[in-house]
């Protein structure tokens, strides 16, 4: 019992001088300021344009500024999930984009209806209130630090007798607080006690009021209505859509600059071949029919290599007998030495399998291509959860981008089709991670 | 013969210049897009090109275009396109304005060399080498509009082996008829297809292009 208590109190006076602790007063500072500004250009926008809509001849700016605040409501709200996500490490999905009309009234529309902005507008309303309270916790930290520096400050500038200085004034910034006056060193440790209590308390009121407004900006700036869901899937089937026309294509296009090709010049081949064998009345020329032979041999051959590689690019043979394995095939193919370490429970579903297979060997190549990397590591493993989680890491530059048009946007496309997710995390000089989520079951 | 070949896929560009070189034909060039085609043609006025439909840089149909121009520009060069695939409307664009000096066969057809090297050469005498491919899929794109429902079998036969740009004599040694019998077939397809009998005998080519154009028949 003594020690549970021991172990509540240590944690309690230790939250002030945690890493923590500062991100947490960080965030009250700048996500309180965030909404206190968030809150007023709403307000002040939405009212504006509501005032003058609601006049005859005003009608169209009115609505004009709505749309603008509605517009500034989305990047308000893409603000607010990218402070939490910095300062707090808690990441909220962002909604779904914008989908904008054609033609200026179907836009216009189309914002009015935008959900997850006026989603934003809510959570700007309620998010005043709790500014205010991140604003206290921060004033708190900051009057009892100074409190706490009372006894240092007097020894450094009040140690001269004789002189006829006012008294410090220390200020607790609590309602049953106030000033008291110190006139004396003994008299500031009151001060610098009172100052202690604040800074704790400060830290543990941050982390209440951050822990509501984190379920304020989940519950309000994720994705989280059944519409948005359906646009989500929307969207992401037609990615799916795209993705297999554009894999068909591909398969179409290697067979007809590959085993087509080589298959055609084989036939051609023989078939002068057999010419040279016909017409030269039982005087055939040898050397040349050996060549035409050779040559379609080779393309024979070449055209067997052709579809083999076409082949494992469609269905990788070695993916039958589980993920591990086919990862473990791709390691040893890698330019790069790679290694595999795998721990995957229940098997997932073949077409994750799948996806998680490219995508490995597509990083793989990435970090092969850009890296300059001396060592690539994949884990695979599975989460209670029902997660394969994929990462592919290496030692290498980094700086690797998800952006537009590149194979890590593409990736990200196919990803989500599956309601998967990927992370990236390369910073300029290495090191690279990219880690890829993926449900067991599509 | 003086030939230009545009062809991309360089093994297949190598394999039929020497096949055409081997039967003592010149190849004037062997160029790998349109329009060193064109240019080539340009230059060299040969007697025929042979052209590969798909070619860089969009590897669609810039062969097919190039054709296009060179039977505008230079009637008097034969064009023969060769490619992996048939496309109904590819031969309906090419035939368009004629199908003397046209072909269009699978590249699958090189492997029977002398009748590759004969089509070539039909082609570049502004003759007609339909892939027996072409003709059965504009067939049957054509008895779905029901226009070559009211032909016999035989004629259909016929009038697939004119459409491959054979003569009577050719169509009956293919068919091991008398020229007679195959004569009767071709007046029965024309009346049939609704073509008068009139001094000339473009006719056999207007039967053809009466489908291949995708014009409704008569």
């Amino acid at each position: 019992m003594d020690e549970t208590i021991q172990r509540v109190a240590e944690t309690v006076l230790r939250a002030p001088l945690t890493r923590r602790n500062v991100h947490e007063l960080m965030y009250c500072g700048f996500g309180g300021l965030a909404g206190v500004a968030g809150f007023w250009v709403t307000v002040v926008l939405l009212l504006s344009g509501l005032t003058i809509s609601a006049s005859v001849i005003g009608t169209v700016f009115g609505l004009v500024i709505i749309t603008l605040a509605l517009r500034f409501s989305r990047r308000l709200g893409s603000l607010h999930r990218r402070l939490l996500r910095r300062l707090l490490g808690h990441q909220v999905e962002a909604p779904p984009r914008f989908q904008p009309g054609t033609g200026i009234l179907n836009r216009v529309d189309r914002r009015l209806r935008d959900r997850a902005a006026w989603r934003v507008v809510w959570y700007s309303l309620i998010k005043l209130p709790v500014s205010a309270v991140q604003f206290y916790a921060v004033t708190l930290t900051a009057f009892g630090l100074v409190n706490m520096a009372y006894p240092a400050i007097w020894l450094l500038f009040r140690n001269h007798s004789g002189d006829n200085l006012s008294p410090l004034v220390a200020v607790i910034p609590v309602p049953f607080g106030g000033n008291f006056q110190i006139s004396s060193w003994p008299g500031t440790f009151p001060a610098a006690l009172a100052g202690a209590v604040c800074v704790v308390a400060a830290a543990w009121l941050a982390r209440g009021i951050n822990a509501g407004d984190r379920r304020l900006v989940r519950g309000l700036l994720g994705p989280s209505s059944l519409t948005e869901r359906v646009s989500e899937l929307e969207r992401t089937r037609a990615l799916a859509v795209d993705d297999s026309a554009a894999a068909l294509r591909r398969v179409e296009r290697d067979l007809h600059d590959g085993a087509q090709m080589r298959l055609a010049a084989l036939a051609m081949n023989l078939g002068m071949a057999r010419e040279k064998l016909g017409t030269d009345d039982g005087q055939p020329d040898n050397a040349t029919v050996r060549e035409l032979l050779d040559a379609a041999h080779r393309n024979a051959v070449d055209a067997l290599a052709d579809l083999r590689d076409l082949a494992r690019g469609i269905h990788p043979p070695v993916l039958d007998s589980g993920l591990a394995s086919a990862l473990a095939t791709l390691a040893t193919s890698s330019a790069i030495p790679a290694t595999v370490s795998a721990d995957v429970g229940t098997r997932p579903a073949p077409a994750i399998e799948t996806i998680a297979y490219f995508c490995a060997a597509e990083l793989i190549a990435n970090a092969t291509k850009h890296s300059y990397a001396n060592h690539i590591n994949i884990k695979i493993y599975t989460e209670r959860t029902g997660v394969l989680h994929l990462e592919v890491s290496d030692d290498g530059v980094g700086g690797a981008e998800q952006g537009r048009g590149s194979g890590l946007s593409g990736l990200a496309q196919r990803v989500s089709t599956v309601d998967g997710r990927i992370d990236v995390s390369s910073p300029p000089g290495g090191p690279t991670m990219v880690t890829v989520e993926l449900p067991l079951r599509a | 013969m003086r030939v230009v070949i545009a062809e991309d896929a360089a093994l297949l560009r190598e394999g039929l210049t020497r096949l055409l070189e081997d039967r003592g034909h010149t190849v004037c060039a062997a160029v790998t897009d349109g329009g060193g085609l064109l240019a080539a043609v340009a230059e060299h006025q040969p007697d025929v090109a042979v052209v590969d439909i798909r070619m860089p840089p969009t590897h669609t149909d810039e062969g097919l275009r190039a054709a296009l121009v060179l039977r505008q520009d230079f009637p008097g060069t034969g064009v023969l396109m060769f490619s992996q695939y048939i496309e109904t409307s590819y031969s309906a664009q090419l035939l368009e304005g004629g199908a003397a000096g046209v072909g269009y066969l699978l590249k699958d057809r090189v492997a029977n060399v002398a009748e590759f090297a004969a089509a070539l050469q039909r082609v570049a005498e502004g003759g007609t080498a339909l892939d027996p491919e072409v003709v059965s899929q504009l067939f049957r794109a054509s008895r779905q509009r029901g226009g070559l429902a009211t032909l016999t079998p035989r004629e259909r036969q016929v009038l697939a082996l004119m459409a491959e740009g054979r003569s009577n004599a050719g169509i009956a040694a293919e068919l091991v008829v008398s020229g007679g019998a195959v004569e009767k077939h071709v007046a029965s397809i024309f009346t049939k297809l609704g073509l008068p009998p009139g001094g000339s005998d473009n006719r056999r080519v207007l039967a053809v292009l009466r489908y291949l154009g995708g014009k409704p028949l008569a």
